[in-house]
Formats: C-alpha cells, sequence, structure tokens
C-alpha cells in the first residue's frame, strides 16, 4: 500500500474527527461558559452544586465516561448514539476544564472594573457581560486555544466506541497492511495538519485583540 | 429624585461602619448642601475613602443612614439604583474599561441605562469630551493616553450621566505631579459651574480655591468641618495641626 493510499484511508476518518470536534464544542462552550460564569457569581450551597457539576466532569477520565454512557447507559433504557455520547463527554470534560479559564479570568479582573459599572448604574447583567466577560474571555483566550486543540487530539478516543475518525481508520488499515510504522506515522502527521492551523488561527486572534490587551497592561 | 433647594444633596446621620471589628467609621454626621463642594482630607487609614464610597452604596455600613436628596440608600432597590445613576464618582485608579474605546466608556451607561439611541450618545460624549479638553483622544484606547488624559476622561464618563453630585475618591493621588493640574483645572471648572461636589484630596491648594467646607477626619471621625480660610489659618484640632504641617512643609 502506497503512502498517498495510507493518506488517502486516513482522510476518509477526517469528517468524523472533524464533527465530533465541532459537536463537542456545542457542548463544551456554553457549559463552559455558564458554569464559569455560575462559579463565580454563585456562593454557598448553590457554588457547591455548581462546584460539583464541573468537577464531575472535569476530574473523570474521559476514556471511561465513554465506555459508561456508550455502553452501560443502554443497560438502564437510555440509548444515546455514539456521536452523542462521544460529543457530550468529550465536550463536557473540556469544557469543565473551560469553566475554570472562565471563572479565573473574572475573578483576575480588577475589582475597580465591577465597582465603575456599579457607579455608573449599570446592572450587574450589564457589567457581566460588557465589562467583565469581554475581558475575561480575551485575557484567557489562549487557553480557550490550548483547550480546542486538546478537543481535537482526544477526538482519537471515539474509535473505541464505534465511530470510523482518522484513528480508527489507522487502526482498520493497520490490521489489513500489518505495517503500523508508516501509518501510524501517518496518522500522527494528520492530527498535526488539523492541529497546527487551530494554533495559527489562535496566533491571529491575539494579534488582533492586540489593542485591548495592551490596554490591559498599562491600567 | 426631585431636589428642592432646601433639601441637601447629601445627609449622613449617625454612620457606623465595621470592617469585622475594626470600626472604620465612628458616628458620622454631614450635611452638605446642594451646589457646595466639600474637600474631606486626613491621613491614610482615616476613613475618608470609605466614607464617599458608602454614598452611592460601593461599600455597605452596620448603622445609620444616608440620603441622597430624597432617597434614604438602602430602603428600595430601584431608588437606590436610582440614587446612584445621579452620583458621578471618579476613582483614585481611573476604572476605565481598557477593552473600549474612549468614546465608548463615555456611551456604554448611556446606551444602557437611558437607552439612549448611538447618535445622540456619542453627540453627548464628544460635548463632555470637549468639555475636560480631550475631543480628539475619542477613537484611542485607554492605554494610549496618559494618566492623566485617562482620568478627564473618567471625569467626562461620570458627566455623561447628567449627575446631581459628583464624588471624587484621590482622583489626582494616582498621577505625576506634572498631570495633577490637568485634571484639577477640569475639577475648578466644574465647581465654577455649579456641581455639587464631595472630593477626598489631600490637594490643598485646590481645597484652598475651591471648597466651600474642609472636612478633616481621624480614625474614622470627622473631627473638624470649618471654610477653607478658617481650616487652614487656624485649624481647631492638634491632629489637624500637625497633618497640616506635614502637607504644607
Amino acid at each position: 500500500m502506497s503512502m498517498l493510499e495510507i493518506w488517502l484511508g486516513i482522510l476518509q476518518g477526517f469528517r468524523v474527527t472533524a464533527l465530533v470536534t465541532l459537536y463537542g464544542l456545542v457542548f463544551a462552550i456554553p457549559f463552559g461558559l455558564i458554569f464559569g460564569v455560575a462559579q463565580y457569581l454563585t456562593t454557598g450551597p448553590a457554588r457547591f452544586v455548581v462546584t460539583s457539576v464541573i468537577e464531575f466532569w472535569r476530574s473523570s477520565a474521559v476514556i471511561i465516561l465513554l465506555f459508561v454512557f456508550y455502553y452501560a447507559l443502554p443497560l438502564a433504557g437510555l440509548a444515546l448514539s455514539a456521536m452523542t455520547v462521544s460529543a457530550m463527554v468529550l465536550g463536557l470534560n473540556i469544557g469543565g476544564y473551560a469553566s475554570q479559564a472562565v471563572r479565573a479570568g473574572l475573578q483576575a479582573l480588577d475589582r475597580g472594573q465591577k465597582e465603575a459599572g456599579h457607579a455608573l448604574g449599570l446592572s450587574r447583567a450589564t457589567i457581566l457581560l460588557r465589562i467583565e466577560l469581554p475581558q475575561a474571555l480575551v485575557a484567557m483566550s489562549p487557553t480557550f486555544i490550548n483547550q480546542l486543540i486538546q478537543l481535537v487530539k482526544a477526538t482519537s478516543l471515539v474509535s473505541l466506541v464505534t465511530l470510523t475518525d482518522m484513528t480508527f481508520r489507522a487502526k482498520e488499515i493497520s490490521q489489513i497492511e500489518y505495517d503500523p510504522v508508516p501509518i501510524y506515522s501517518s496518522l500522527l502527521l494528520a492530527y498535526f495538519i488539523v492541529c497546527y492551523p487551530v494554533a495559527l488561527f489562535g496566533r491571529w486572534v491575539e494579534r488582533r485583540i492586540n489593542p485591548a490587551r495592551e490596554a490591559r497592561r498599562a491600567v | 429624585m426631585t431636589q428642592t433647594d432646601d433639601k441637601p444633596a447629601v445627609q449622613i446621620t449617625s454612620l457606623n461602619k465595621w470592617y469585622g471589628a475594626f470600626h472604620v467609621l465612628k458616628e458620622v454626621n454631614l450635611t452638605i448642601p446642594s451646589g457646595s463642594r466639600f474637600v474631606i482630607c486626613g491621613p491614610s487609614g482615616s476613613g475618608k475613602s470609605t466614607l464617599i464610597r458608602c454614598l452611592n452604596g460601593l461599600e455597605a455600613y452596620q448603622q445609620g443612614t444616608v440620603t441622597l436628596g430624597t432617597i434614604r440608600l438602602g430602603d428600595n432597590a430601584r431608588e437606590t439604583a436610582l440614587a446612584r445613576r445621579q452620583t458621578g464618582m471618579v476613582f483614585q485608579s481611573f476604572n476605565l474599561f481598557p477593552h473600549l474605546t474612549v468614546l465608548s466608556n463615555c456611551t456604554l451607561a448611556l446606551r444602557r441605562v437611558p437607552s439612549m439611541p448611538r447618535k445622540e450618545a456619542e453627540s453627548l460624549a464628544r460635548h463632555f469630551l470637549e468639555k475636560v479638553r480631550i475631543p480628539e483622544q475619542a477613537d484611542k484606547y485607554p492605554a494610549q493616553l496618559s494618566g492623566g488624559q485617562q482620568q478627564r476622561v473618567a471625569i467626562a464618563r461620570a458627566l455623561c450621566m447628567n449627575p446631581r453630585l459628583m464624588l471624587f475618591d484621590e482622583p489626582t493621588s494616582a498621577l505625576d505631579p506634572e498631570m495633577v493640574k490637568e485634571v484639577l483645572d477640569v475639577m475648578t471648572g466644574l465647581a465654577h459651574d455649579g456641581m455639587t461636589m464631595i472630593c477626598v484630596t489631600h490637594e490643598m491648594g485646590f481645597a484652598r480655591e475651591v471648597a466651600d467646607q474642609v472636612v478633616f477626619m481621624d480614625q474614622g471621625s470627622i473631627v473638624e468641618q470649618a471654610s477653607p480660610s478658617a481650616f487652614f489659618a487656624t485649624p481647631n484640632h492638634p491632629r489637624a495641626r500637625s497633618f497640616l504641617n506635614t502637607l504644607l512643609h
């Protein structure tokens, strides 16, 4: 089997890798935002509940969650598709990490920002949406890009719950060809080719938001 | 807030505040008539910043009342918010929003609180930027300005809300000496326009020139209140005397 054939074979799994990543983001972004903000704003028992949910998703091993949700839940009468389980588990796991970046970004802001908003008569919601979150999200954007790259790479686990992603295809080809070195080297390179543009995109985002970042440094 | 001339702009009665066991404000009573300029001074830790922050609800207090015009703070959340909106505040560290341009810093609250259309908000903001003498900086970000310019933007931002009362919490303490004057000039201009102002400051020249009354605080209490001429000529309280001596020499 030529290198080109190996490449084309792996490429057949690209669509699933991309889909799991995108659907994963559909879970990760709202979860990270909502739970990060909730952890920032709540106190007492409410904060305990929020933190527990975050810790469940953040501190569990993804591969075990995949098995539990895909193979065990049907026994309890709840059968989700492999794609749904994969997107949810990977997305909420990364979302758990992202929630901590959101919270830390909000907590790191100068207290004077919130006070200036209050002094102008702005509502708490407006202060959060127009003053605190824009600054916190910008400050944390390198972390979010990191987490996006981690999500892309973590999708290689979904081959364990029957999805035909790039890793699954590489395993299939390898089982037919008995020639793992070029196949897995190609797979390695394939993930790099997917992830590197994400890193470049991250750098571009950072450059674009430069004025606000410089402002942060000076104030 | 319907503010008539007989109602003082600010009425503080028996105000007490503790940080844990530390009694930071002790039985503070102060009446600030509409249209007057009060300067609050005193050594660091005397409670002057805490006092001024109580006046727009940035600090909670345990005892006493603060009445702004006809609104008693804390009685009713909606009225308290209204009183706050009619009170402008300028901070020592400017607290401009670094992710917004100078113009957007000024229009953010206008677009939200009275939901003013963008054009109208921007022209109002430009009017006040002109008033603080930096109309040409409208499209820059705060970090691109000097400290004095940033503080003038902060003043313009507060003025946009058409406040009845302006609070200044050490507005020049974070500035390089040569920038202090440009900020004080703007504040003096405001005073001449008849704005009710309460300034926590160590700028005794400003106090002498602009203030109607100087309030001296020490260890959480008001120990002396007098006209600037009386205060600077013959301070009664020994603590005020020693404070003035260290400040003027």
